[in-house]
Order: C-alpha cells, then structure tokens, then sequence
C-alpha cells in the first residue's frame, strides 16, 4: 500500500480519539477510555507505517516538506503523549494532542508530498536531526499544553465557582511538575537537534552558523528555555511564571518551525 | 422470593421514620420475633435516619402483608396510621431495591458512602442474630458488589459535597499531594477541626495558633499531632503555611491583606508556591482583599457551599451511568435466582419420565399384541405407578431444599443427577 492510504486510515483513527475526547469531556466522564487508547494505538501503527513507506518512495527520511513535516510532527506528539500518559497519567493532555494530531495529519493528506531528490537529504544527519527536533518540539508541545492548563486551572480556582475544567484538569502542582519535566526532556532534545543541524551545516556548506533568521529564532527559544530551567533549579521558581515562559518557549519555538517549514521547506543546511 | 416492607425519606416525615425505627440493641430481638411474628424464613432490618426496611425470605406477596403487622406491632403503632407510608414490593422489585438502596441510587445525596457501611452492618446484625439464609446472603453478597462497581466505574461517589471535604478536595487541586504541606489553623473550633483531620490523615502537618486560651490550642495540636503557636507569631506561622483554616469567633477580621503579602514576600524562594486560605468564620476572618494577591486561593464559607453544590451537579449527571449498572446486576442476579428455581426442575423431571413410561408401553404394547381394555389398564397403572413411587422422594428431596433457600451447589448436582 502507498504511504498515503496508510496515511488516510491513521486520520480515521486519530479522528475517532479527537471526537471521543472532546466528547467525553462534555459530559465530564473519564476523557480517556480502553476505546480511546486503542484506537489511538492503532492510529499510531499505521502511522509508523505510512513514515515508513514513505520514506522508501521519498528516497530520503520524510521530513521534508510540510506533508512530510505535518506526519512526522504529529507522529512525535503522539508518541510523546503516549509516553507521558503512561507515566502520569493526566488525561487532559488529551484535549490538546487528540485535536493537534487529527489537524496535522489531515494537512499532511491535504498536501502533496515534496518531491525534492537534492543529494544532502540523502545525508544520514536528516534522519537524525530531524527525530531530534521533532521529539524535543512534542515535549515541549506537552510543556506548552500544561502550562495552558495551568493557567485554566489556576483561574478556576480563583473564581471559585467551578466549571467543566476544575473537574477535568489536574491539580496545580501536577500540572507544573509535568511541565517542568517536559521542558527539561524537550530541552535537551532541541539542544542536540541544534548542535547536529550545525554539525550538518558544516558537513555541506563549511560554516556552523549561517545567521539566518530561523536560526535566530531557535537560539531565542533555546536561551529562553535555559533561563527556565535554571529559575526553576536556582530558586524553586514555578508555577504560574513557569507555565507564561513555557508558553512563550513553545511559542519561539513554533515561530521558528513555520518559518523553517512554510519559508524554506527544507531544513537549513539543505537548502 | 425476596420480601420488602419499608418506608423511606421519599415516604414519609421523618417522626414517622423515627417513631419506627429500631435500635442498635433491639435489633437482635427483633430480627428473632420478625421472624416468628412475620412468618418468614429469613430476616434482615435495615435502619438508618433516612429509611426504615423489613427484608426476608417469604413464600408469596401475603407474607409483605404479615411483615407490614409486625413493624407495627414491634413498635405499638396502629397499622392504618402507618400504611400510608410504608410500600410493600416483592420477588424482582424487592431485590431491585435493596440494589439501589446499596448503591446510594436512593439516597438523599445521591452517592453519599455512609449507606453502603449501614448496609453492611444490617446484613452482619441478621448473620449475628441467625436469621440470615443463603437467599439475603446471596442478596447481601451481590447487592454490595454492584454497589461498589458503582462507586468505582462511575462518578457518583467522586467530588465532596460537604464543606470540610470540599475544602481538602480543593487543597488536592491546587497541591495535589497533601504530604508534608503545612497547615496552619486560626481558632480552634469545631469546623476547623474536622477539616484540618481530613487534611492530616491524608499526610499534613498542623500548627495551632493559640487565642486567648492557649490550653485550646495546646490540646487541639495534641489531637492533630501537631504543634501549638501563640498568636503574635502569626506573621511568620504564615510564611510556612500552605493552607490556613481560620475560623476564630472574633468580630472582625483577624488575618489582613498586609499579613498575607508580608507572608508571601517572606517566602523567599517558594514565594511563587501557591498559599490556600480557607476562612470558614462567620463573621469572616481574612480579609477578601486577600484574594487579589498572586498565588492566593481565598475560600470562604459561601465558596465552600458554592463548590459543594457544583460538585453535587456533576453527580446527578453520574446517576444515569450508575443506574443502568445498577440495573444490568439486578437483571444477572434475576436470571441467576431463576437459574436456581426447582419448580421447572420438577416439571421436567416429571415430563421425561412420562415420555419414557410412554415409549416403554408402546414397545410392551408391540411385543404382546392386541391387548384387552382390563390389561391395558393394568399396564397403565403398573407403569404410573413405579414412576410415581420412583419419583416421590427426590421430588421431597428437591422441595425440601427449595425451602431452605438458595442451594446453588445441590441445585447443580440434582440438575446433573437427573440429567437436566
């Protein structure tokens, strides 16, 4: 089978978990039931699948392009999701990841798939930086969503009148304990996602940095994340400061993704 | 066949609940006389403030009627003054009740836990007393598991919906775990006490700042395995708190503002973990403005209530998933006491041995020729009469243990015996 039609089934797949999540919570019942999880699963098989054949027809590894992009990324986030979940369990990251998922695969079978044959893509360092950048954005995508829950569960708490998100989200604590501890996961993978995308810049062009602008951005996002973590390890520095800078990371950080993607549509060093 | 007689919260005024309610220790003697006086042969009595319930084991719909006697009887009350509140059901609706009772489906605050401990310890008074059987023993058994499928698999037991549990739940919201955070309680009183327990036995330590009267504050930090402050400290007690629960008796307010700023700035490095206040005095004790300082979380006692009836809501809307759980045990445990039911087991033991009786006077019939009317007859009542005389004690046998209840063991083993 073609990539694209294993591709449509993980759509159909993760369309299910989208609709069954957002369901449950209006009814305010368990957001995350066996059904969800299966499906999700087995969304998640044919995805792996659907990356795989493509990457023998691409000829190199899919993530050029924002069909290929769009996969992968939402690829990462649910694997991420998937891990995250089985270590804590919070359900509500699934308002977030179940619809974020369902979008960036439907872009992905909206979009054609590049055709760009340039010989640096066949360079083992995509593949490598690629999975790097892309596990350490859906950490940070998971850093991002609990921060924004805190921040919903803080207000709820503060208007003492509790509506659908006391129920649904989890306490403040946990909230920004998970937070701290994606962006630290999501921080070092960004950290060596940048260090090989230099050491692939040399390896084709000769220079480690070429200051365009969506390095730039990437710096940005990295220093602001630096000046996170030591906060929070310097002076036990959390909760809602930490929640408004891991929402501003993650937004650097999604700057610098557009830009790489909808700009440039392939990687710096590949261009 | 299961026999109810009982009136309830949704029956009847609580004097009349009252007036017939029984004892801790009448109950014994009553579950012996219910059993005498009401003719049946099993007994339970279920009494709590919210309902008065007869259960036993009886023969058909009269023995309700013997039960209704008896209740009245037992307390001295004449029966036409009672009968308009007591309902009467039997056999499928008995036991649908006695589910819904166990799963909190009945209650007053739906999903309430109490009544699933009262449950219990009605069904061990009858066990201790003897008049429990197999048929309210299988009742017992499969009642309080649906009840607790309940509990778990819906959400009709989540969310408090008292003041003092609200106030741990939302502690949990904001802290998750409760391990080792500080608490610190402003007056002594009764409502502080019993949030500040729930707070403790889930892992908190207590402080108890001290009034006008030390002692109080001395002897509550002893109960919560705390410690006592005097009140000037109150200040710095702050800056270590993570919960305050104040509910002093003074006439206006005791922890301002500017206390609670000054206990924010002086936390130092935890000046962003956040600071719970709950102020449960009437009037209150901490000033509202409190509210507006960052990481403060200010609760009181309308809050409190205000959570408390959102959390009941969301429970109401849990109702509909327990009840049909509810229902789909009640139908299981139907088929499963059809399943034990000796009368189709008769019936058919009766039909196969006449379909053999038959067959075997044919074969007879064949291999003797034309036979005349008188020894027609013969063989006929030759024949009825072994099968009869064949069949008369296990059928004795069979009915025998039908009337002791529930026999699902020997029920099996008959089934297999005869090869039903």
């Amino acid at each position: 089978m073609a990539s694209h039609v294993y591709l449509l089934f993980t759509l159909a797949f993760y369309a299910v978990g989208a609709l069954h999540v957002l369901l449950q919570a209006l009814t305010r019942r368990k957001l995350l039931t066996s059904w969800t999880v299966t499906a999700t699963l087995a969304g998640f098989a044919l995805h792996t699948a659907a990356l795989s054949q493509r990457w023998t027809e691409a000829g190199h590894f899919p993530a050029v392009g924002l069909h290929d992009v769009a996969s992968f990324l939402a690829w990462a986030i649910v694997l991420v999701f998937l891990m995250t979940y089985t270590r804590t369990r919070v359900e509500a990251l699934g308002l977030a990841v179940y619809p974020v998922a369902f979008a960036l695969v439907l872009i992905a079978n909206l979009t054609p798939a590049s055709a760009s044959d340039d010989p640096i893509l066949r360079s083992y360092f995509l593949p490598i930086h690629a999975t790097l950048a892309f596990l350490g954005y859906a950490a940070l995508f998971v850093a991002f969503t609990m921060g924004v829950l805190y921040l919903i569960q803080e207000r709820e708490l503060k208007g003492r009148s509790p509506r659908a998100f006391y129920y649904i989200v989890p306490s403040l604590e946990r909230c920004d304990t998970i937070g701290g501890r994606s962006v630290e996961v999501g921080f070092g993978f960004l950290t060596l996602a940048i260090v090989t995308g230099m050491l692939w810049s040399h390896r084709a062009r000769g220079v480690y940095w070429t200051g365009d602008a969506k390095e730039w951005t990437a710096i940005i996002a990295w220093v602001l994340y630096v000046v996170l973590i030591l906060a929070r390890q310097r002076t036990g520095w959390g909760g809602r400061r930490a929640a408004l800078l891991g929402i501003a990371g993650f937004a650097a950080v999604v700057l610098t993704f557009v830009w790489v993607t909808v700009a440039s549509g392939v990687a710096s060093a590949a261009r | 066949m299961i026999v109810l007689v009982g009136l309830s919260h949704r029956t009847s005024p609580l004097p009349v609940r009252e007036s017939l309610a029984f004892s801790q220790d009448r109950l014994p003697e009553a579950l012996r006389r219910m059993r005498q006086e009401g003719g049946v042969a099993e007994a339970m009595i279920l009494s709590t403030c919210n309902r008065v319930e007869l259960y036993g084991r009886g023969e058909d719909d009269e023995d309700g009627g013997r039960l209704e006697e008896f209740l009245c009887a037992f307390h001295g009350r004449p029966r036409d003054e009672i009968a308009p509140y007591v309902y009467r059901l039997t056999g499928a609706d008995a036991v649908r009740h006695a589910f819904r009772v166990a799963a909190s489906l009945e209650s007053m605050v739906i999903g309430e836990p109490q009544i699933l401990g009262q449950v219990k310890d009605a069904y061990q008074a009858a066990e201790t007393a003897g008049t429990l059987g197999s048929a309210l023993n299988a009742l017992r058994n499969r009642s309080l598991a649906a009840a607790k499928r309940a509990r778990t698999e819906t959400g009709i037991g989540e969310n408090a919906v008292s003041v003092s549990y609200v106030a741990v739940e939302l502690a949990r919201k904001i802290f998750g775990q409760l391990r080792d955070r500080n608490v610190l309680l402003v007056g002594a009183g009764k409502m502080s006490e019993l949030a500040a327990r729930h707070l403790v036995r889930s892992g908190a330590r207590a402080t108890v700042l001290g009034g006008r009267t030390f002692e109080r504050a001395e002897a509550l930090a002893a109960a919560l395995g705390g410690r006592p402050a005097p009140f000037e400290s109150l200040r710095a007690e702050l800056a270590a708190a993570d919960i305050v629960i104040s509910g002093t008796g003074a006439p206006g307010i005791v922890v301002h503002r500017e206390d609670v700023e000054h206990a924010r700035a002086a936390r130092g490095g935890r000046h962003q973990r956040p600071l719970f206040l709950i102020d449960i005095a009437v009037p209150r004790d901490i000033d509202p403005a409190a509210r507006k300082v960052g990481g403060v979380f200010l609760y009181d006692l309308d809050d409190l209530k205000a959570v408390a009836e959102a959390n009941l809501r969301e429970r109401q809307k849990e109702a509909s998933a327990a009840e049909g759980l509810v229902e789909r045990e009640v139908r299981e445990f139907l088929e499963w006491q059809k399943s034990l039911d000796v009368v189709p087991i008769l019936v058919e033991l009766r039909r196969r041995a006449d379909q053999i009786r038959q067959s075997e006077m044919e074969r007879a019939r064949r291999r003797l020729g034309p036979l005349t009317p008188e020894q027609e007859a013969a063989l006929e009542a030759a024949t009825t009469a072994i099968v009869n005389k064949l069949l008369h004690s296990p059928t004795v046998l069979i009915k025998e243990i039908a009337r002791n209840g529930y026999a699902a063991e020997q029920v099996a083993l008959i089934r297999k015996l005869l090869g039903l």
